[in-house]
């Protein structure tokens, strides 16, 4: 049998934008085909890769304005490489200015930054419709899905138990970094567990709570609970409105393994 | 093809109704237009990136795209679809970029790939459940990667059929007939499968 034809039509029909006799052809080839349905299966495939992995970039907010100017009726003549070198200009008079501001604000816990990014992560995982991308049947099966994922190992032993029961897991973005997140429960509480690359990272100067082996920071922040550590060169952030006791035994139970 | 920079032509329908802009001689730039162009900064950039691979690149190509939209704006009709007409723009402005870059730019090579069509046909052996479970496994530098083999045109349709194009935008976007579309876009799937096949890492 020749299914070319029909092969055309899989991509619509499963879109839903075929209708009518053709529609209703279709449906029946596939129904007796197993062939098309395997195509179709496979091409199903192809689209969530498209849809899943590859990266939604914005337009940088440079270019944006620089767009939005013209449009209104600003003229810029600038070529790209002479815009990226005032950019260049920009961003090192900026970055100077930064520095001076952080030497006159500096204070010895100047996580403020990482505890609110820990905090927004774990309210994008809160607000997802789809939290997690690797349903958890446990550890063992969560840390193998982010091989090619990420450019580092997430090392967490903890695999969930009752009292904390491990839900899955997804890849995110912590600063400027990709960070493998775990996501348990504590009753009805969604407890976030952050890993990631900890070098470059403004880490507390004073984190004072000892944690197997390493010494975790506990801050508050728009009323959740952070809990943040280094062990060898990966960072980790747990993040919850659970109790603090609660979010500091997960983090022994988590670094225990560390 | 003869290369006919720096004059650009691009068909505002699928009928298409010609319009010439001169490019890229710079007189006062007249802005006319619609402030509703910047809606699809972030739809161009993310196209740009996917056909120039590199961030600097996306950006120029884009700068590039607007400057001619610009220049041209008095020339878009109000009503028609902006959006298809600027990813036109940004698809030509690619093109002559392309080949301004090519040693010989008078070779085509748009429509090469099209025409050594490698589409699975029900004739062919079937791949099976290992080609299903590559695919789940994919990630995004394997896709980067072979999206990056395709041939340009095959790159751009499945690009902006991923941004939600109509079968009637991305036939004004690319110049071709509605009636072709769907088949371009099944036959450039499936190079695209056939390349995440060898880009698997």
């Amino acid at each position: 049998m020749d299914c070319t034809e029909e092969r055309t039509h899989l991509l619509d029909r499963r879109r839903g934008t075929l209708e009518g006799e053709l529609r209703a052809r279709v449906d029946s080839h596939l129904a007796e085909c197993e062939a098309c349905r395997r195509e179709d299966a496979v091409d199903r495939a192809l689209s969530l890769a498209l849809h899943d992995r590859l990266p939604r970039r914005r337009a940088p907010q440079a270019l944006r304005r620089s767009i939005e100017r013209r449009i209104v009726g600003e003229p810029s003549r600038v070529s790209g490489s002479i815009r990226r070198t005032q950019m260049a200009l920009f961003a090192a008079a900026a970055f100077v200015a930064a520095a001076a501001a952080a030497i006159v604000w500096w204070k010895p816990l100047g996580a403020d930054p990482m505890l609110a990014e820990a905090v927004n992560d774990h309210l994008r995982i809160v607000y997802s419709d789809h939290p997690v991308e690797i349903e958890s049947g446990g550890i063992h099966q969560v840390k193998p899905w982010f091989t090619g994922r990420l450019d580092f190992a997430p090392i967490v032993a903890f695999a969930g138990d009752e009292e904390f029961p491990l839900q899955g897991g997804a890849v995110a973005y912590f600063v400027d970094r990709k960070a493998a997140t775990f996501i348990f429960k504590r009753h009805l509480h969604v407890i976030t567990l952050l890993v990631f690359r900890s070098e470059g990272l403004p880490w507390p100067v004073l984190a004072t709570h000892p944690l197997g082996g390493a010494r975790a920071m506990l801050e508050s922040s728009r009323g959740f609970q952070v809990l943040m550590w280094q062990k060898a060169d990966l960072g980790y952030a747990l993040v919850s409105d659970v109790d603090p006791a609660d979010l500091q035994a997960l983090a022994v139970k988590v670094a225990g393994g560390t | 093809m003869t290369r006919t920079a720096p004059h650009l032509t691009w068909a505002l329908t699928p009928d298409s109704v010609a319009a010439k802009v001169r490019y890229p001689q710079m007189e006062k730039e007249t802005v006319t237009l619609p402030r509703t162009a910047l809606d699809h900064i972030d739809s161009l950039f993310r196209v740009a990136r996917n056909l120039t691979g590199r961030d600097s690149d996306a950006e120029d190509l884009v700068q590039e795209t607007y400057t001619r939209a610009i220049a041209a704006g008095a020339q878009f009709t109000a009503g028609t679809n902006l959006r298809a007409w600027l990813f036109r723009i940004l698809r030509n402005a690619h093109i002559d970029i392309y080949r301004r870059a090519r040693a010989n730019p008078v070779d085509g090579g748009f429509e090469d790939e099209f025409a050594a069509d490698t589409t699975t046909t029900a004739s062919e052996p079937l791949r099976g459940d290992a080609e299903l479970e590559r695919l789940r496994g994919v990630v995004t530098t394997d896709i980067e990667a072979a999206l990056a083999s395709l041939g340009v045109d095959a790159r751009a349709i499945i690009l902006l059929d991923l941004e939600g194009f109509t079968e009637t935008e991305l036939a004004e976007t690319l110049g071709c007939a509605v009636g072709t579309v769907k088949s371009r876009l099944a036959r450039a799937r499936s190079i695209l499968r056939e390349r995440l096949r060898d880009y698997r890492s």
